[in-house]
């Protein structure tokens, strides 16, 4: 059986696959030896699928919150913030006020 | 406070950072960059929002550390990137060369990045952030969206709701985050009907409640397409909405010509067009004065 993981690189990086139809997909899936999890999740376009290969894995969304309350410190009644100091390493500085 | 710098120890490396971005969708959007980044440093940390692409990046790297591990229900969302920021410094200070991946563009609703690499360069390390395809990116190709055409407005939802913000109907608007729209708490990873009733009584100053709105998620794997629900505003409590969903509200009405300005434009038009016809007069004026010249002699 193929790795499902380099199967699903594989998709992500043909054009002709990642927007193959449903049933292309399948063939050259069935061609490549790919697990009956993967081609359940290829068949209905449903990642959840691949639970039953990889085991339920809950991540958090991450980066959800970027408005902080008041009270966190991080003073978003200051003002607006600086401009951003040039990378030392850029020849392209910020255009002066 | 301002760290001295201390010269290192013979034969000691100094470290550096790189924060790249992942891209939205496994194998589709990742960088040559990004990855030569990921694969050249000492030790790698994930921001991602997967588990299947997080083990995609550990085939990229033997030391890949997972920051999920550092979200808890009940604690402050700023504590955990607080935590990621001081875990990858203590690398970089350490001496490491240190690669932050994140999902999407390092920079975007991101904060820890940012923080890192300012903290970084304020001690002096090399660091650098490198961009990715983004949810925006995606939202723009998937709905067929051209920010350019009427003008786009993004705001995290909670935003909207705590600060007074001006919105401009005429253009594009998108909120992101409104799974926890109104979560003073940074503890919650969803709010509710009641938190999204609040937005929509905002809204609905600038909209009409049957406006159609859309939810938006692009693909995290290349089986999935993207999910894409249309709805009108009034029911946007009601239905069920995930932290990655996003939801754009298209123009409610066309753009006003701004007459003003325009009858400005137009005197400044007329002004150059007369400098420019007496440019020409007076050079025409030379033309004819000047005595005709040997084309042998130049």
């Amino acid at each position: 059986m193929s790795d499902t993981i380099d199967l699903l690189e594989a998709i992500g990086r043909d054009a002709s696959l990642r927007h193959a139809p449903a049933h292309e997909l399948q063939q050259r899936l069935q061609e490549a030896g790919a697990s009956g999890a993967l081609k359940a999740a290829a068949s209905s376009g449903d990642a959840s699928r691949l639970a039953v290969e990889f085991g339920p894995k809950a991540m958090y969304s991450p980066q959800t919150s970027q408005t902080f309350h008041e009270d966190e410190g991080l003073g978003e009644e200051e003002g607006p913030p600086p401009l951003p100091s040039p990378d030392p390493d850029s020849d392209h500085a910020p255009p002066q006020p | 406070m301002d760290l001295p710098s201390l010269p290192l120890p013979e034969g000691a490396r100094r470290g550096s950072l790189a924060c790249v971005g992942l891209g939205m969708t496994l194998g589709s959007h990742l960088t040559p960059l990004a990855r030569s980044h990921i694969e050249q440093a000492d030790v790698v940390f994930a921001g991602l929002s997967d588990g299947i692409v997080e083990l995609w990046l550990q085939r990229m790297h033997p030391d890949v550390r997972s920051l999920q591990p550092y979200y808890a229900e009940g604690k402050s969302r700023l504590e955990t990137y607080r935590e990621w920021v001081g875990l990858m410094m203590a690398q970089v200070r350490a001496g490491k060369r240190v690669c932050g991946v994140f999902y999407g563009h390092p920079g975007i609703f991101a904060w820890s990045p940012h923080k890192a690499v300012a903290t970084a360069r304020a001690e002096g390390f090399e660091a650098h952030m490198e961009p990715g395809v983004s949810a925006e990116d995606c939202l723009y190709a998937d709905l067929g969206i051209d920010p350019g055409r009427f003008g786009c407005q993004h705001y995290e939802a909670s935003q909207l709701l705590l600060f007074e913000r001006r919105i401009d109907p005429t253009a594009y608007l998108v909120l992101w985050q409104v799974g926890l729209v109104g979560d003073r708490s940074l503890t919650r990873f969803q709010t509710g009907p009641a938190y999204r009733q609040v937005l929509v009584d905002l809204l609905s100053r600038d909209y009409p409640l049957d406006h159609r709105l859309i939810v938006y998620r692009a693909a995290t794997l290349p089986i999935e397409k993207p999910r894409i629900r249309r709805l009108a505003l009034r029911d946007l409590p009601r239905v069920p909405l995930t932290a990655e969903e996003t939801v754009v509200l298209p123009p409610l009405r066309p753009m006003q010509p701004n007459l003003a300005i325009r009858e400005r434009l137009a005197e400044l038009d007329r002004a150059s067009l007369l400098d420019r016809n007496a440019a020409e007069a007076s050079f025409g004026a030379q033309a004819a004065a000047r005595p005709a010249t040997d084309p042998a002699n130049g």
